[in-house]
């Protein structure tokens, strides 16, 4: 037995007829200093920060003129047909598409390279090593600078965002996935081992039909981050509704642009509220 | 005998597990494993799997000494041992049949093991079959999330039967089930050893299904095997040993030491 460090807490008090557990707490004189040290250096960090983004409040006040001159143009939003609404729907289904097919193209790539960054069916360290090197190296880079990478092989437009997505999705739905393999019940798989089952026929057998919910749940998940992603790759020319609201932006027809973000608005309800009803079938 | 074991020893981190086991099973028997938690039992199932490498001792299948085999063959032996296990190991969303088609692998190219679809109709008749022995055929394309305890661990055994084992290997397969499904898996693996003529042996935390249903039982405490008689012979002194050993100051000197 290890000795004990802290005094024992329980002591019998009274007589043997009426006995009663005294509480003692353990003494830790050491836990003060730990909280207020994290206490400091939390305080301390946020004065750096605050230094650091030239946080000024009293900017944000005397600029109020400035908002309001801006909001003020953008009302009442423009929902002329021809002008605005149709060609903002219109790059709206593209920025969906972008969205789905970043998503969907992504999974081939992701699926392997997540089979290989998980310790439980990667079949060698040095594969999982690698494996997780390229999932990092395509997490690391953002989606946007894959987008202007892309841009300048195939040129301004939609594909590029696709491209771009598929990029950025591939390592974090790969590590995404990994991770859930990782903490799947290793139980199955052992079972299909000790019945001389090799690495490839416990994968597919046991750990992939194992995590298919959770899958499915980060894919959808994924897919509403890239919806709003493929936005933002728009505005550097990927095409979709954010190209559209660059435009607006660029050419002072703010009623215009709130009424692009209006549409974006209903996209996003509508993609969330669509992923959550297929999660919530997928959990029955 | 069909699984003969010698010697069998284990440590983890300078602590003894098992001190020295020999036993044997026959085929057409069912033999039980008692002990306290701690004492060795399911090391000693997991050690003869080889899903723990033993420090020392020897494992013959049917005469054939394990290490004695190497490759093909020696893969070929172990193959011949199945395991049952507490917590099932199925996966609950694949069909009964698919989970014991499963069982097969070793007998299925790659290729056609990457998903249930591509099973050969052959195997999967012989998975049907073995779903039948254990009396689940019309739970065939059930989920084996849908189905009870009782019923699942009855898949799994099934699963070691499309194996083709003829030693099967049960670590506690019934302390996760309520009374009336561990009394069917107990009968069940007394029938598939006295009417199929597997060896089955199984590590249970409960004496009395031990007694009932085990033609012999064998006693491990702290490692070492305190009795191994046929399951009629057991007395109530013989069970004490092992689960109040306070009670006995021949291992209270043991446990002081």
């Amino acid at each position: 037995m290890t000795p004990h460090t802290l005094t024992p807490a329980v002591v019998r008090r009274g007589s043997s007829a009426q006995t009663r557990v005294a509480l003692i707490r353990p003494k830790k004189p050491l836990r003060w200093i730990t909280t207020a040290a994290v206490a400091a250096a939390v305080v301390g960090l946020h004065a750096v920060a605050i230094e650091g983004t030239d946080f000024k409040p009293e900017l944000l006040v005397d600029g109020w003129k400035g908002m309001a001159a801006f909001i003020g143009d953008a009302f009442p939003p423009d929902l002329s047909w021809e002008k605005t609404l149709k060609p903002g729907l219109e790059a709206t289904l593209v920025t969906l598409w972008i969205g789905l097919l970043g998503t969907t193209l992504s999974v081939p790539f992701a699926l392997l390279l997540a089979a290989l960054a998980a310790e439980n069916t990667s079949p060698h360290r040095l594969v999982y090593q690698a494996a997780r090197a390229v999932l990092s190296f395509f997490r690391a880079v953002p989606d946007i600078v894959f987008a202007l990478i892309f841009v300048t092989a195939v040129g301004l437009g939609p594909f590029a965002g696709v491209l771009a997505l598929i990029c950025h999705n591939t390592g974090v739905m790969g590590k995404l996935w990994a991770e859930s393999m990782e903490e799947i019940d290793a139980g199955p798989q052992e079972a299909l081992r000790t019945a001389g089952a090799n690495r490839i026929q416990q994968v597919a057998n046991a750990t992939l039909p194992m995590v298919v919910p959770q899958f499915v749940g980060l894919l959808l998940y994924r897919f509403d981050v890239n919806v709003r992603s493929s936005l933002v790759l728009g505005l550097v020319g990927a095409g979709g509704i954010g190209l559209l609201i660059n435009q607006s932006i660029k050419s002072f027809q703010f009623d215009s642009m709130l009424t692009h973000i209006l549409i974006v608005l209903v996209l996003i309800i509508v993609v969330d509220q669509f992923s959550a009803w297929i999660r919530r079938r997928l959990a029955a | 005998m069909l699984l003969s074991v010698q010697g069998l020893r284990k440590s983890f981190n300078g602590r003894n597990v098992l001190e020295g086991v020999d036993f044997s099973v026959a085929a057409g028997e069912l033999v039980a494993f008692l002990g306290a938690n701690g004492s060795g039992k399911s090391t000693t199932l997991r050690c003869v799997m080889g899903i723990t490498s033993p420090d020392s001792g020897s494992i013959r299948i049917d005469g054939a000494a394990l290490d004695s085999l190497q490759g093909r063959e020696l893969q070929q032996t172990r193959q011949r041992m199945a395991m049952i296990f507490q917590k099932i190991h199925l996966v609950p969303r694949r069909t009964a049949l698919d989970n014991v088609c499963a069982g097969a692998l070793s007998r299925i190219p790659t290729v056609r093991s990457l998903t249930p679809l591509l099973f050969p109709a052959d195997v999967q008749q012989e998975a049907l079959d073995c779903l039948d022995r254990v009396g689940l055929a019309d739970r065939a394309f059930d989920r084996v999330g849908r189905l009870s305890g009782g019923q699942q661990q009855r898949v799994a055994v099934a699963r070691a039967l499309c194996q083709r084992a003829d030693v099967v290997l049960a670590d506690e397969p019934v302390s996760a089930l309520d009374p009336h499904a561990a009394e069917q898996v107990m009968a069940l693996l007394r029938e598939l050893a006295h009417s199929e003529g597997l060896a089955v042996a199984a590590v249970l935390h409960q004496p009395d299904l031990a007694l009932r249903y085990a033609d012999r039982s064998i006693g491990l405490l702290q490692g070492s095997m305190t009795f191994d008689l046929p399951s009629t012979e057991i007395t109530a002194e013989h069970l004490d040993t092992l689960y109040a050993p306070d009670r006995n100051p021949s291992v209270d000197r043991t446990q002081a030491a």
